[in-house]
């Protein structure tokens, strides 16, 4: 492990103990770990110097993070159900709420490093999408929070491609601004709903958005709507994940392959990721979260 | 319910969580004595806890669990009250 993991996993251990015994058994499973994790941590390193910051404030961010998420999961094996229930609620509470959202951003960037499910997924969306991307002129990611999947995008598409980012949230364009550090990305602060623009978008990334709605439905039907008909959509969503701001709860993937057909799309490439060292039936008895990726047509 | 019947109840949670008998809980019990607990069996750990003595931790008490005496001094202040 390099310098710069082995301080943060460290640092993690100091503050959090048993959360550092997790990373250690989880990230040494990990395959091409050290390159790949120092690659997102330089990225993100180069936005927390812009700011004046260390990346101490990513490990205390990821740390507030873990507390809401140990809190949210025990929340739901009691009820099970995702404690928010309406997007009103969440969008006040924590997309239009700077002090949460800043901190809940930077926790979720680093997790990319540091949860086994985000680190698969930033590699597959990394090495499958070049799959897709040779006729793409206009290319949009929904609800790119961070930034890094837009970033990754950026390095990836045509160089004539044109790219837009929307989300509902200030702070996460604020972000992404800066981690993306480059004004060929055009950065529209907007609710997803609201955005019309039909059939112009060639490839549409949404990561984890859809479990963020009260109807997951609608908003594929709205993804399908802004792509042109040759277009190809990537989305990534999770069963069973209580968190803050999540509101719609998958309880298995199929509930999720069924509503992509629903929405008219095909499946043509997908992964389904379980967080913990465990089999997809395992997941959905224990109710522990698995991380669905697919590109759909 | 006194501090040592909390201290035994969580005992005989803690055992069956981890799924190893040889546990000995005390007050002074971290995180470094224990091999298997971690983040993601604490979960369930204080799952346990709240359906046993039928309580509701708050986020701030479950962030501030560093010790198993922690724990059960948050414990013993609900069953009290
Ligand atoms: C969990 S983050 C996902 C970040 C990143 N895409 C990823 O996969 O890690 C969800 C993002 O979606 C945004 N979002 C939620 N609801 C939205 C909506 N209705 N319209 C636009 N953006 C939305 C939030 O502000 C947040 O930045």
């Amino acid at each position: 492990m390099s310098e710069q993991m082995t301080y943060i996993l460290s640092e993690i251990s100091k503050q959090n103990p048993l959360h550092g015994k997790k990373l250690k058994k989880t990230l040494s499973a990990l395959k091409d770990y050290e390159q790949i994790a120092d690659h997102v941590i330089d990225k993100y390193s180069a936005l927390l110097k812009k700011q004046g910051r260390t990346i101490d404030y990513g490990i205390d961010c990821y740390l507030k993070m873990i507390n809401d998420v140990t809190y949210e999961s025990v929340q739901f094996i009691q009820s099970g159900k995702y404690t928010s229930t309406s997007f009103e609620e969440v969008n006040k509470r924590v997309y239009g709420n700077p002090e949460i959202m800043e901190y809940y951003m930077h926790g979720l960037i680093m997790s990319t490093v540091l949860w086994r499910h985000h680190y698969h997924i930033y590699n597959f969306f990394v090495n499958t999408f070049p799959k897709y991307t040779k006729d793409v002129k206009r290319y949009l990611e929904i609800g790119g929070g961070h930034g890094l999947f837009v970033s990754e995008a950026m390095r990836i598409l045509p160089k004539d491609a044109a790219i837009d980012l929307v989300d509902i949230s200030q702070s996460s364009i604020n972000m992404a601004k800066g981690l993306i550090d480059s004004n060929r990305v055009n950065y529209i602060l907007h609710d997803v709903y609201k955005y019309d623009k039909d059939k112009t978008y060639d490839f549409v990334t949404m990561g984890e958005v859809l479990e963020h709605v009260e109807d997951p439905l609608g908003l594929l039907k709205k993804i399908k709507s802004l792509l042109k008909d040759t277009g190809t959509a990537y989305i990534t969503t999770p069963t069973n994940a209580p968190a803050i701001d999540h509101i719609y709860l998958f309880n298995n993937v199929q509930e999720i392959r069924d509503l992509i057909h629903k929405a008219g799309f095909e499946i043509k490439d997908e992964l389904v990721l379980p967080t913990e060292d465990m089999t997809e039936e395992e997941a959905n008895r224990t109710k522990t979260t698995l991380l669905y990726a697919a590109f759909i047509k | 319910m006194n501090q040592n019947e909390i201290l035994a109840e969580c005992n005989k949670i803690f055992i069956d969580q981890l799924d190893n008998p040889s546990i000995v809980l005390k007050r002074e019990t971290t995180a470094a004595d224990i091999d298997e607990w971690d983040s993601l069996n604490h979960i369930q750990i204080i799952v346990a806890i709240e359906k046993r003595f039928k309580i509701r931790f708050t986020s701030s008490e479950i962030q501030n669990f560093k010790s198993v005496g922690d724990m059960c001094d948050a414990i013993a202040k609900k069953v009290t009250a």
